[in-house]
């Protein structure tokens, strides 16, 4: 388990990043376990996957918005492992994160990372893909994913290094897929593949779901959250469309983007669903009824506010979208 | 990008941004430099401007949700009795601060309250101004300070396809008022329009997609100019103006929509029913 400038602040106690609540439980154990203060800061690593089906590992990321304390480990992030090579999928908010996804492959196997694949152009799950280089895998995308972070490159970095701070900052950049997917495409790890499909406009204009075969987990990206509130970032209305066409899959687990590390189709989609419409619904009839984006942003889906986490930062935001796109109807 | 535009005049910016030219490293200018009293110059020489007097309204959201599209009023209250000259909106720090000016005409109205509409994009941290100029010349403001969020991150469409199809369909409307009677009725034009700011790489081409915006707006009612609006890259894609105007005969909206391509785009109201 990799080491961090995090945890070893933490264990000296003096830490500028106090311990989380994640890796509190971590740290407890090791400190009821180890004679002293002689604490192992390497039990308490931020990442920490699970294996969640064989040879299906999956990092949980926290429920808030990119900060210093955490270090862009806000969304989900995972790795597969077959018998020829490592296919990673989404890599965390910063370099250091994916460095530290790295480590915990590392301590799993040492096979061959021949696949970086990003689910979207989202830097929560993106901005790790630097600490990837050195493996010179194949980095994967849906066939927009290369414009996407290209147009956005700029202000990709400007936004994160702010809200990271430079420290936790330090290392990441963009970095354009090298194989880009416009139709269904597997991809062999040896003893496994991986489905590869593009997605029409949905969460964003460059959504790919991947699906591991051999044990049947979907990986949905964020065209699946849970607990953390939907953020719109392409078409309410394909997205809508799209979640129609998934729950009609079987699948054995599928891992969201934001929410917990595996979650069971079709209930899993169930509340996300529930947010989406109650916006388009209301959105709808308040541009039937002629009334304007402003008053639109003050009442629309907030019968939803208590059933996520980050209501406040991303919901008038989702209406706003949701608006500009439905008032063509 | 955007912040090394900052401050420099349209012309300018779009020079470099067509010559192509990497302006990622230049350093911003002078990010906390006062702009107004440039612009104001610029436009209205030495005029005096009366200050948050009540005759010009600006609302604007309490916080920048989507700065690719933030919502502007304007309402000129209805103890403001005479006819309006021009209303000229700004966002100080945008690559072009001019959002938009509109020249109001006969059909404009009297005898309520009158209002505009619009979205705009917000770069960066900026004031936003509404100058009204009424009829005997004078000249009134009201500011309000955007904290935006997003800068030109929002600036990229969310699907460049969906917002290139189409482009040109234009839709008018008319409120009409609860009491038909009411002198001021309001209207609404939407235009498809990609609004391209030329701030925005073509990745597969490395050169930036050439500014394509809604550059000038006419609207009559019943044949009579309503008000003519000289736009910018400033207003958001998909263009989208809420409006208020005299109430006529038939109250029949006509638009015409020319882009900085010369292309030009007309929209009208259905036969009116009311």
């Amino acid at each position: 388990m990799p080491k961090t400038e995090e945890t070893k602040q933490a264990a000296c106690g003096c830490g500028a990043y106090p311990l989380s609540r994640r890796n509190l439980f971590g740290a407890a154990l090791a400190l009821a376990a180890a004679p002293l203060l002689r604490y192992d800061p390497a039990q308490a690593a931020s990442v920490d996957p699970s294996e969640v089906a064989p040879g299906i590992f999956v990092h949980q990321g926290r429920y808030e918005v990119q900060s210093p304390d955490n270090r862009g480990d806000i969304a989900n992030a995972s790795f597969v492992v077959g018998s020829d090579g490592v296919a990673v999928i989404d890599t965390s908010g910063s370099a250091k994160m994916g460095a530290e996804l790295r480590e915990a492959i590392r301590a799993v196997t040492d096979k061959p990372i021949k696949y970086v694949i990003n689910t979207h152009m989202h830097p929560d799950h993106v901005l790790g893909n630097a600490a990837f280089s050195q493996d010179e895998p194949e980095f994967v995308g849906h066939y927009k994913l290369a414009r996407a972070l290209g147009t956005r490159k700029e202000s990709y970095l400007a936004a994160n290094e702010q809200m990271l701070g430079p420290e936790a900052f330090e290392g990441s950049e963009i970095i354009l897929p090298t194989r880009l997917i416009k139709e269904p495409t597997t991809l062999d790890l040896g003893d496994r593949e991986l489905l590869l499909e593009p997605q029409a406009t949905a969460h964003t204009d460059n959504d790919l779901i991947v699906t591991d075969t051999k044990t049947d987990t979907l990986f949905l990206g964020d065209l699946l959250f849970s607990v953390h509130v939907p953020t719109i970032d392409g078409s309410i209305k394909g997205w809508l469309a799209l979640l129609d066409e998934i729950g009609k899959r079987n699948a054995a687990r599928v891992v969201p983007g934001h929410g917990p590390k595996t979650m069971e189709l079709p209930q899993a989609l169930v509340p996300e669903q529930r947010y989406l419409k109650a916006i388009a619904d209301d959105v709808r009839r308040q541009i039937a009824e002629g009334k304007t984006l402003s008053e639109a942003t003050k009442t629309a889906g907030f019968s939803e506010k208590d059933a996520w986490k980050l209501f406040g930062q991303y919901h008038v935001r989702n209406v706003t979208a949701a608006f500009a796109e439905l008032e063509w109807d | 990008m955007c912040n090394g535009l900052k401050g420099l005049t349209r012309s300018f910016a779009v020079v470099v941004l067509a010559a192509g030219v990497a302006i990622a490293s230049t350093p911003p200018l002078q990010a906390e430099e006062n702009m107004w009293p440039t612009l104001k110059a610029e436009a209205f020489g030495d005029r005096p401007i009366q200050e948050e007097d009540g005759m010009v309204v600006l609302e604007t959201p309490q916080k920048v949700e989507d700065a690719a599209l933030v919502p502007l009023t304007v309402r000129v209250p209805p103890h403001v009795k005479g006819k309006l000259k021009s209303l000229s909106l700004f966002i100080d720090n945008n690559p072009d601060p001019k959002v938009a000016t509109l020249t109001y005409g006969p059909a404009a109205g009297t005898g309520g309250e009158r209002s505009f509409s619009t979205r705009v994009r917000v770069d960066n941290f900026s004031h936003a101004r509404a100058v009204l100029e009424l009829e005997d010349g004078s000249l009134h403001m009201a500011t309000k300070f955007l904290a935006a969020a997003g800068g030109c991150a929002a600036m990229q469409a969310k699907d460049p396809e969906a917002d290139v199809a189409g482009m040109g369909k234009t839709i008018v409307r008319t409120f009409t008022p609860a009491l038909k009677s009411s002198p001021i009725w309001s209207g609404q034009v939407m235009v498809k329009h990609p609004n391209h700011n030329g701030m925005q790489l073509d990745i597969n081409t490395a050169k930036f997609i050439p500014a394509l915006y809604v550059k000038e707006m006419t609207v009559t009612r019943d044949g009579e100019l309503v008000f003519k609006l000289d736009g910018t890259f400033s207003i958001s894609t998909n263009p989208n103006f809420r409006f208020t105007f005299g109430k006529g005969e038939k109250n029949d909206l006509d638009v015409v929509i020319v882009d900085t391509d010369g292309t030009e785009f007309t929209g009208q109201t259905q036969a009116s029913g009311s």
